[in-house]
């Protein structure tokens, strides 16, 4: 019996049938050996990094077909297909390049190399975002083509895709879709920095592979890459910012053997209330958040597995909030900056779990994942005790792919998504805006992709039900059992040359009603709202059409994105004359049409002359189109969003590396809502210099200043417009990333 | 290994254990009589937690809005 169980181990661990691949990656011109070259099995994530004579190896457990991609600082990047039936050495040879303007980039959620997909998905690394310092991740992504952030105060802040946000955005962390009553624009995304490697951006409907909702976008966030094998690192980083006298303490440890990976990590940030232009400070803006991350990762035989789970809590106090209706704004505008705990206040806390199943048969994979999150929202209003709405949000997800290279040109992916939601209101809390209410979501896909030259074309078909159940919760709450489905379907074409890429693509979504839009009955504090919904609200469906049309060569890159988006049956909240308990009343409503329509613009430089110098700027215009102009609030303005960075090499034991200058130039924005105030146009200019201390250690050390004119500014997305609470003035930060790399010398475990 | 592992684990059980505690908070609590704010001492805990569920305090001139925090 014994001896079975030890089997089944080894088996289930992978630990019989182990694989060995020898390579050497060597200069395209010399010949030589390339030192320091990265080598990634994309399959499995395992990574390694080549030594003096460029040579390499893997053993463990890997698919019988991999894909390798060889980078190398100096050198385009390369990607191999290997199988281990053919052969167990190869030989990589990388081409010397001054500048990598496009690197290559694996599509993460879509599953497919960026320049062969039709869809436009935007993928940034993190590390590249935060060039200058960011309060929040919401701030980071903001700096994304046709990417927005919604802010209230600096602890609150949403993601906005191409004017739509809240229920219209989906955000997923590594697969798993995050759900944290994102319908409330008080609520935020709940997620933090750390560990975070890259950003994926799908803008407009995404219904195809990603499900029900998504009419504005879908965000993609997954983590950074695991340690390379046999080796173990530490990273601590700490920031401190001076408008806020706050920062935030990041440790990161990663460990990965041959069989086993894994990492843990914990952040913590805290914030006073942040300082104006004027040099006074916007009352109770202050936050606290804790992190925990955690990720353990091993290879089967055939197979991969990651197991995550990620804990993250904040409070946060909610400016601009008021119950006195002879109140002025300058009341929120105060000369003390307070750190402590103060009502009115919000706690939010997220349990996220998710467990990621990868089985390799030859020509086919097959992915099954399962997650669960929980949400928890308190919102502390007039009573320090008894929260004013109290909800928790359990949440448990499922999808089924299936993928079949048919051919070198022809491959299918088949697959089932599914959800079930449990929204449960505390019973301490004094006010219940929605109901105690079960959701589940349910949906089959089949998407095609055909290689033919040039030219890839895809296309695919999904259709979606949700069927959403609520409970007597309040007193004239009357429950209900509600059915929606809908078909969808995409398709688009990409046409790649050596300097031309034209991708165009039509996509279609549809998003049931949320709880909130059809049976709120009650006071939002967080939002300063008596909300209203409304049980007859029908489904809202998009169709996107998308064109893309890139130029690159050696020194530039240029893209230009225009799109329109028609919207059906959209939803949106209608301030309605009258007041509860000297709170404004909202209604839900809808607008049988919408048409959102603008474009994205962007140029990224190297000019030849200056080899360290980079130019990058971009574009972004929306607008919309409908019969009533007055229902479309926080309509995102023009924004030119210019970076130069300048790349130093200079100095051995204390060197300077990079020195980055940003510029923001936002619109006025003049189409507003029914109540919704106009704003005004303003420049922002940042500033980061970079540097690091060789000792026997690396600290990198950064020094920057963000709105270095200390400009007075409103943003047109602020939850604070309607108080005319400006944003931050000037605020500078140091910060120090202490990194500890160790290797292996034995190839246990 | 075995120890970065255990290490890990307490780290994980005491962060998760410190977040499910209650917080034993105390406040100053007050209310508004005749155009001036009456102090009332701290409350702590149930004693707090009892005075805002009641959420007035009586006296013989009549019964007035308990408030406990700095709003």
């Amino acid at each position: 019996m014994k001896k079975i169980i030890v089997l089944f181990l080894l088996g289930s661990f992978g630990v019989l049938g182990q694989k060995r691949l020898t390579g050497v990656v060597k200069n395209k011109e010399t010949k030589l050996g390339i030192d320091d070259a990265q080598i990634q099995i994309l399959e499995t994530g395992d990574r390694t990094f080549s030594n003096k004579e460029g040579v390499f190896i893997f053993e463990g457990n890997f698919p019988e077909n991999v894909q390798l991609k060889a980078a190398a600082l100096g050198y385009q990047t390369e990607l191999i297909n290997v199988s281990f039936s053919v052969s167990n050495s190869i030989e990589i040879i990388l081409t010397e390049k001054h500048v990598d303007l496009e690197e290559i980039t694996i599509s993460t959620g879509a599953n497919v190399m960026q320049n062969k997909s039709p869809f436009h998905v935007e993928t940034r690394k993190l590390s590249d975002l935060n060039g200058v310092a960011t309060m929040n991740l919401g701030e980071a992504i903001a700096k994304i083509p046709g990417v927005y952030q919604s802010s209230l105060g600096n602890g609150i802040s949403k993601p906005v895709i191409r004017g739509l946000q809240g229920m219209r955005v989906v955000t997923l962390l590594n697969g798993l879709r995050i759900e944290g009553q994102q319908w409330g624009g008080d609520h935020g995304m709940g997620l933090s920095e750390i560990g975070i490697g890259s950003v994926e951006v799908i803008k407009g409907p995404a219904s195809l592979l990603f499900g029900a909702d998504a009419l504005g976008g879908v965000l993609y966030f997954s983590d950074e890459p695991y340690a390379a094998t046999n080796t173990r690192s530490l990273n601590i980083q700490s920031l401190y910012q001076s408008n806020t006298q706050g920062g935030s303490l990041r440790f990161l440890y990663k460990e990965s053997r041959k069989k086993l990976r894994w990492l843990i990590g914990g952040s913590y940030s805290n914030h006073a209330d942040f300082q104006l232009p004027d040099g006074k400070f916007a009352k109770n803006s202050r936050f606290d958040e804790s992190v925990l991350k955690s990720a353990l990762s091993f290879n089967g035989k055939n197979s991969v597995h990651h197991l995550r789970y990620t804990f993250n809590s904040t409070v946060t106090g909610i400016p601009g909030h008021t119950h006195d209706s002879l109140a002025v704004f300058s009341d929120f505008q105060v000369v003390e900056q307070k750190r402590k705990y103060e009502l009115p206040a919000q706690f939010f806390q997220n349990h996220f779990l998710s467990f990621d199943n990868k089985w390799f048969f030859g020509s086919s994979d097959l992915q099954f994942f399962m997650g669960a999150t929980s949400n928890r929202l308190i919102e502390f209003d007039e009573k320090v005790t008894i929260p004013s709405l109290s909800m928790r949000l359990n949440n448990g997800l499922y999808s089924l792919k299936w993928n079949r290279k048919w051919s070198n040109s022809s491959k299918m992916t088949i697959g089932m998504q599914g959800m079930a939601q449990n929204n449960v209101n505390a019973k301490n809390a004094s006010d219940i805006l929605i109901p105690n209410a079960q959701t589940f979501d349910n949906g089959i896909f089949v998407n095609w992709v055909y290689d033919w030259n040039r030219w890839i074309f895809q296309s695919g078909l999904r259709y979606d039900i949700r069927i959403l159940k609520s409970f007597n919760t309040f007193e004239i709450n009357v429950p209900i059992s509600k059915f929606y489905g809908s078909p969808n379907a995409a398709m688009g074409v990409v046409y790649n040359s050596e300097k031309f890429t034209f991708r165009t693509n039509i996509s279609s979504g549809f998003r049931a009603p949320h709880l909130t839009e059809l049976l709120a009955n009650g006071f939002h504090h967080g939002a300063l709202r008596f909300e209203i919904g409304d049980v007859n609200l029908k489904p809202e469906t998009a169709t996107q059409l998308d064109v893309t049309l890139e130029f690159k060569n050696e020194h530039l890159s240029l893209v230009l994105n225009p799109y329109v988006n028609y919207i059906s049956n959209f939803i949106f909240l209608q301030p309605i004359d009258s007041l509860v308990d000297g709170i404004p009343v909202f209604s839900f409503e809808k607008l049988n049409a919408v048409l959102f329509y603008g474009s994205d613009i962007g140029i990224h430089y190297h000019p030849h002359f200056a080899h360290n110098l980079h130019v990058e700027s971009s574009f972004s215009w929306i607008n919309t189109f409908t019969k009533s102009d007055s229902s479309i609030s926080f309509l995102p303005p023009s924004r030119l969003n210019t970076s130069l960075k300048y790349s130093f090499n200079f100095g051995k034991k204390f060197q300077l590396k990079e020195l980055i200058l940003q510029h923001t130039f936002m619109a006025q924005q003049t189409k507003v809502a029914f109540n919704e105030l106009p704003s005004k146009a303003y420049n922002l200019l940042n500033i980061s210099l970079n540097a690091s201390v060789n000792l026997k250690q690396t600290f990198g050390i950064s020094i920057g200043c963000k709105n270095i004119l200390n400009e007075q500014f409103i943003d047109h997305l602020s939850r604070l417009k309607n108080i005319e609470m400006p944003s931050m003035g000037r605020n500078f930060y140091v910060s120090v990333n202490f990194l500890i790399n160790q290797n292996y010398k034995s190839n246990t475990l | 290994m075995k120890n970065v592992i255990l290490k890990s684990t307490v780290f994980v059980a005491i962060s998760i254990a410190m977040y499910s505690c209650k917080r034993d908070e105390c406040h100053e609590c007050h209310y508004d009589k005749a155009g001036s704010t009456v102090e009332m001492g701290e409350y702590c805990g149930e004693a707090l937690e009892n005075l805002e569920t009641t959420g007035s305090y009586t006296d013989t001139t009549g019964t007035y809005v308990v408030h406990c925090h700095g709003h």
